[in-house]
């Protein structure tokens, strides 16, 4: 009832409105420049990117010097409970057998869904690290793009104060432009989310502080194999 | 009107308003920097990216366009919602938004609410309804939270706690605790976060606003830089988000567009830290998420601005840039415009929404400068705006005295009249011009005083310049 109503109350009003348009019914639209970044930079130009919004980038040859930075960021957080997507890269570098090493509690897909419904929730949040990988990465911009799914938890890479992507070079594209290409037709996830750099405010007269609800810390690992 | 009401009420006189926030020397504190802060990234992000005016012009053109068709797109987006196992609502007002938001929470039991930032719900003020039902609602962006706590009204679109400064926010925040808290940025982000932590693991809705939605593939799209939002939309089963229905677009290769220009606009980044493409509620393998998504669709006014002159003004995007650029309200602030939405574009949209009679010194709020325009990422044309409003004003016979009808109506028969003109400056240049003497008017009288109230008169010259005129020529 109050649906069709509203519809025909829009559209009576989109056409008077149409009286009133900017700009002429059949205008073109301005062309959207290529972008500027060659294929050649993307790795660079991301690592920068990154580095700008306040994260930390590490561009690394291959999966074994992928996983020493991960080594290295988790002896350093000392985190008992590691909240991890189902990754195809994570495998490859080993992902379970460096938390096996550590006795980090590895809460991935396979574990949670063992757990009742209600018990998951507090364990997603005592997890003291995330770990993923991304979809897509935007070198413009420094963003990761990650689609939700089975094993690509959303909270993975917002519940935890500190949050590890590893991504392949392969996968950077140069612009949003070229990211949305890979979605039109009607194959977004049910989530799709940008993120580009540590949680921020400027809340409180306009000084930036980390970390107010989602990770402070953020690291993306980028396994560039032709840097070797 | 008591200070103290100030940051509260909803409705008042944009003047008193006005006089109150010049005198507070701590809310004058507050906006001092905002001209050097968003201000100046807002033209150093849009100086920086090479593309920017193609792609302003281009969010601009396809804003027009999808307005034009818009009961089209809304249809489009509700299959697609409907598609992917959503909910759309539509809701005439906001009365009828927040008896559906109430529904869908009753429905499910529901009493612990989280609320992601939304000007929305602001404008329809869902949290008082909902509490009114005994729904405990928290917001959770922290600017909101504070304000929440203080009970407050937001006073900048994306900056809702702008008026407040460390001293206060610590007061407020310490009275949260009950202990006091230290006085620092990051202490008091800790103490929000584990609070908000605490909401959110108890929450069984999370609402949400929009900042646009696609069409084509039936999801809406939620930007955020604390992470809020994102929160807010994965740990609740039910996810209810409510939009204007002006923030639709056709496509999602138009979305790009709309991303480059917003955060640049805003607080000048390239993109804020979380956007989120939200399509329908999780899948049934997913983990989290929510297992039921609604959208509430919004007209509240906006198909009758629509339809007319002022259409362009449903362009917005909910940036925040007019604000920061606009002299007024660096001067004044968010509260004193009355309305949810302050700045220049409240000045337009609040006596659009509200009335024009009720808010009839807000179109006067602006000196006319263009910055609001020139700061805008789709380049909404405020100022031509402001000006359409005040001749609404001037053609509403309630509006104006009687007595400053007589005096335009004066006015317009001397200019009118070559003879009777070359009269009235003859008159004017023989008495005030040579008997005055003086190149200002600081004080005129009677009820001319208030123009001079606030700035002097240019005193009419000895000699008018068709008398000079003809002396050169011959």
């Amino acid at each position: 009832m109050s649906r069709e109503s509203f519809l025909a109350r829009v559209r009576a009003a989109a056409a008077a409105g149409r009286a009133h348009r900017v700009f002429a019914a059949d205008k073109p639209l301005p062309p959207i420049a290529p972008s500027r970044t060659a294929a050649a930079d993307l790795v660079s130009r991301m690592a920068a990117e990154v580095d700008l919004v306040g994260g930390h980038s590490h561009v690394v040859p291959d999966a074994p010097a992928a996983a020493r930075v991960l080594a290295e960021l988790l002896d350093q957080t000392a985190a008992t409970k590691a909240l991890c997507w189902r990754d195809p890269l994570l495998e490859r570098i080993g992902l379970t057998e460096l938390l096996r090493q550590r006795g980090v509690q590895l809460l991935d897909y396979d574990a949670l869904v063992r757990e009742p419904v209600e018990a998951r929730r507090p364990l997603i949040l005592a997890a003291e690290i995330g770990i993923s990988g991304a979809a897509w990465a935007v070198a413009e911009s420094g963003s990761l793009a990650m689609a939700s799914g089975p094993g690509r938890e959303r909270l993975a890479s917002l519940a935890p104060p500190l949050h590890v992507a590893v991504i392949e070079a392969r996968q950077i594209v140069p612009d949003l432009f070229a990211l949305f290409v890979h979605y039109e037709g009607g194959a977004l996830p049910s989530n799709l989310t940008l993120i580009t750099g540590p949680s921020k405010t400027g809340d409180i007269e306009m000084e930036l502080t980390t970390g107010v609800h989602g990770p402070g810390e953020w690291h993306v690992v980028i396994i560039d194999g032709a840097s070797t | 009107m008591q200070e103290s009401d100030y940051s509260r009420q909803t409705h008042h006189e944009f003047e008193a308003a006005s006089r109150l926030a010049m005198a507070n020397a701590s809310l004058q504190h507050a906006l001092g920097n905002l001209g050097q802060t968003l201000g100046r990234r807002n033209r150093d992000a849009f100086a920086a990216y090479p593309d920017s005016d193609a792609q302003r012009d281009r969010a601009r053109q396809i804003k027009d366009a999808t307005l034009a068709e818009l009961d089209r797109h809304l249809e489009t987006l509700e299959a697609s919602i409907v598609g992917r196992g959503g909910h759309v609502h539509y809701a005439d007002d906001g009365e009828a938004a927040c008896r559906i938001a109430l529904e869908i929470i009753q429905r499910r039991g529901a009493k612990h609410v989280v609320k992601s930032k939304s000007m929305t719900s602001e404008e329809i003020h869902l949290n008082h309804a909902l509490e009114a039902a005994g729904v405990e609602v928290v917001e959770t962006d922290f600017g909101e939270y504070i304000i929440q706590v203080a009970g407050h009204r937001p006073s900048h679109i994306v900056a809702p706690a702008l008026h407040l400064r460390l001293h206060d926010i610590t007061e407020i925040l310490s009275r949260d605790a009950g202990r006091p808290l230290p006085a620092e940025a990051e202490g008091l982000a800790a103490y929000a976060r584990e609070r908000l932590r605490g909401a959110f693991a108890a929450a069984e809705v999370g609402i949400t606003g929009a900042n646009f939605a696609v069409a084509e593939t039936g999801s809406i799209v939620l930007i955020s830089n604390e992470g809020n939002a994102r929160l807010t939309t994965s740990l609740p089963p039910v996810q209810i988000a409510i939009m204007g229905m002006e923030k639709v677009i056709p496509r999602l290769a138009d979305l790009p567009v709309f991303l480059n220009v917003l955060a640049r606009a805003a607080t000048g980044q390239k993109l804020s830290i979380y956007t989120s493409v939200i399509t329908g509620p999780r899948t049934a393998d997913e983990l989290d998420g929510p297992e039921e998504f609604h959208l509430i669709i919004l007209d509240n006014g906006r198909s009758k601005i629509l339809g007319g002159p002022l259409r362009e003004s449903l362009f917005c995007i909910r940036c925040g840039a007019c604000l920061n650029a606009c002299p007024v309200y660096r001067s004044v602030g968010g509260h004193a415009y009355g309305g949810v939405y302050s700045g220049p574009i409240g000045a337009v949209l609040t006596p659009l929404y509200d009335g024009l009679a009720a808010n009839r010194h807000l179109p006067h709020a602006s000196s006319l400068c263009g910055a609001c325009q020139a700061a805008c990422p789709v380049r909404i044309a405020i100022p031509e705006m402001l000006i359409t409003l005040r001749e609404q004003l001037h053609h509403d016979p309630g509006s104006k005295g009687r007595l400053e009808s007589l005096a335009y109506r004066m006015w317009a028969a001397v200019m009118g009249r070559p003879r009777l003109y070359g009269w009235a400056t003859w008159l004017a240049t023989r008495t005030v011009g040579r008997i005055v003497r003086q190149r200002w008017l600081r004080h005129l009288p009677g009820p001319l005083a208030g123009w001079t109230a606030a700035r002097d008169f240019p005193s009419p010259a000895p000699r008018r310049f068709r008398d000079w005129w003809h002396e050169e020529q011959a």
